[in-house]
């Protein structure tokens, strides 16, 4: 009497199990693919190139600038401030672009001694970066309620607009900083702590892109001044110029190509290494 | 739907997710068996603040979502999750701000001091007094109004025009915006 009915039972689930494992059309693409490295490998790169990027805008664009007679202001946004953005803003602007992105690749900016209080660090960033003060050294860190990491990076006073201006900024809470003190940190939020190489890629590619479109943002802006800059190949330090867009990346990329490259090589090359000695 | 959000079609929020219902049954038991490190959307993909940011992408948002994926907000994500549009925009409710409560400021500025002060009860006391409703008269959360800031307390908004405001009323801050919505035309 119920060996019919078991047969059907057993015939459903025979072709459950064809459904979802045997005749299967194409995998949707997943997210494990390929070969992978540590994130945090990736983020040290990522970091450096926006160091680089950071010291030459505050060096090249805000310090020469300066001196050629072009503004900055934090609230270079507003309509009725006609200025560029200070380099706090620009990482601002980078990181407003990244997060537009499909990335998912934070950037933020913070300080225990902040211009802004919006930038105060507190809780765990405010006991990393006490740690990251002492010691210098970046901090890994996971972030449960966003399931993100995040990786601390020391933002060291690298040139003199960064010391003189938070120096005499009227809401700054600190008054004495000298160069090579560390102001505060950038911080990258990730969710996964192994990406793969080609995501590695898009990451960094993402980075250079939101570079450029802060910077893009930031000659949106001049269009707006009743007396501009002129914008061509030359920069501030040869007088009232901005570098255009293009010229403005192409230093950037002049700045970033070589490291970026020899620590690409280097993370591959351990993740080989990493997959021989493990007999994978 | 919600307050200005009339014309717009399901489709315009609601995509498909990738793939077949098949396969996306098929990445689900991998993503069961540990295969696969995310979950995928079976039918429609769940719509997300990108979605929102596809119109209202505003490049002088002074609270962008993305802002607060920032890890020390924690305790304002468990709080308010001003990182996710949805918190306070929950579509489908027929209103603008979905959210009830006008005094969620308090999650961030309890520390905030200005150095010129241009109302005649200043920032400090009001933080003092507790009185985060009052922050709304004259600040719009996503400051895209072009408007004059009050230099009196009794002349802000009410606290009863900002909850009909949220409810879909007239606009009390200013007919003037910064940044207009981006309309989405029939091809998407």
């Amino acid at each position: 009497m119920d060996k019919p009915k078991n047969i059907f039972t057993m015939l459903i689930f025979i072709m459950l199990i064809v459904y979802l494992f045997v005749t299967a059309p194409a995998p949707l693409q997943t997210d494990l693919a390929g070969r992978k490295v540590e994130t945090k490998k990736v983020l040290e790169i990522i970091n450096a190139i926006n160091s680089q990027v950071r010291n030459l805008y505050t060096k090249n664009i805000v310090g020469a600038g300066k001196k050629s007679g072009l503004r900055f202001n934090e609230d270079w946004q507003e309509e009725d401030v006609f200025a560029g953005p200070l380099p706090a803003q620009f990482l601002r602007e980078t990181s407003r672009s990244l997060e537009k992105n499909n990335v998912q690749l934070g950037l933020y900016l913070g300080s225990d001694y902040p211009i802004n209080t919006a930038n105060l660090f507190s809780g765990k960033q405010r006991d990393f970066f006490k740690q990251l003060k002492t010691t210098g050294e970046p901090k890994f860190f996971y972030v449960e309620d966003i399931e993100r990491y995040g990786y601390m990076f020391a933002d060291k006073a690298i040139a003199k607009p960064c010391v003189s201006c938070h120096n005499k900024h009227d809401d700054s809470p600190k008054k004495d900083w000298r160069i090579d003190d560390i102001m505060g940190a950038t911080t990258w939020t990730y969710p996964d702590e192994f990406i793969t190489l080609e995501i590695a890629l898009e990451l960094i590619s993402a980075l250079r892109s939101s570079v450029n479109n802060a910077y893009a943002a930031y000659i949106d802006k001049i269009k707006q001044f009743k007396n501009p800059p002129a914008l061509s190949s030359r920069w501030p330090k040869e007088g009232f110029y901005l570098p255009s867009v293009a010229h403005f990346m192409e230093e950037v990329d002049r700045r970033i190509a070589v490291e970026t490259m020899q620590s690409l090589l280097l993370v591959a090359s351990h993740e080989e290494k990493v997959k021989t000695s493990s007999g994978e | 739907m919600n307050t200005g959000h009339e014309k717009l079609l399901c489709e315009d929020c609601h995509v498909p997710a990738d793939g077949n219902l098949r396969q996306q049954f098929q990445a689900n038991i991998q993503f069961l068996l540990g295969n696969r490190k995310q979950y995928s959307p079976v039918g429609f993909r769940s719509v997300s603040s990108r979605d929102c940011q596809q119109c209202h992408d505003r490049p002088t948002d002074k609270h962008p979502v993305s802002r607060f994926l920032e890890p020390r907000f924690s305790k304002a994500r468990a709080k308010i999750s001003p990182h996710q549009c949805m918190s306070c925009h929950k579509e489908h409710q027929g209103k603008r701000v979905t959210t009830v409560s006008q005094d969620y400021c308090s999650n961030c500025h309890q520390k905030l001091k200005l150095r010129k002060e241009k109302i005649d009860v200043h920032h400090v006391d009001l933080i003092k007094q507790k009185r985060w409703q009052t922050c709304l008269g004259c600040h719009d959360y996503h400051g895209n109004h072009r408007m004059k800031l009050k230099k009196r307390l009794k002349d802000i908004v009410n606290e009863q025009v900002i909850h009909e405001y949220f409810n879909g009323g007239n606009d009390p801050y200013s007919r003037n915006k910064i940044h207009k919505v981006k309309e989405i035309t029939p091809n998407g």
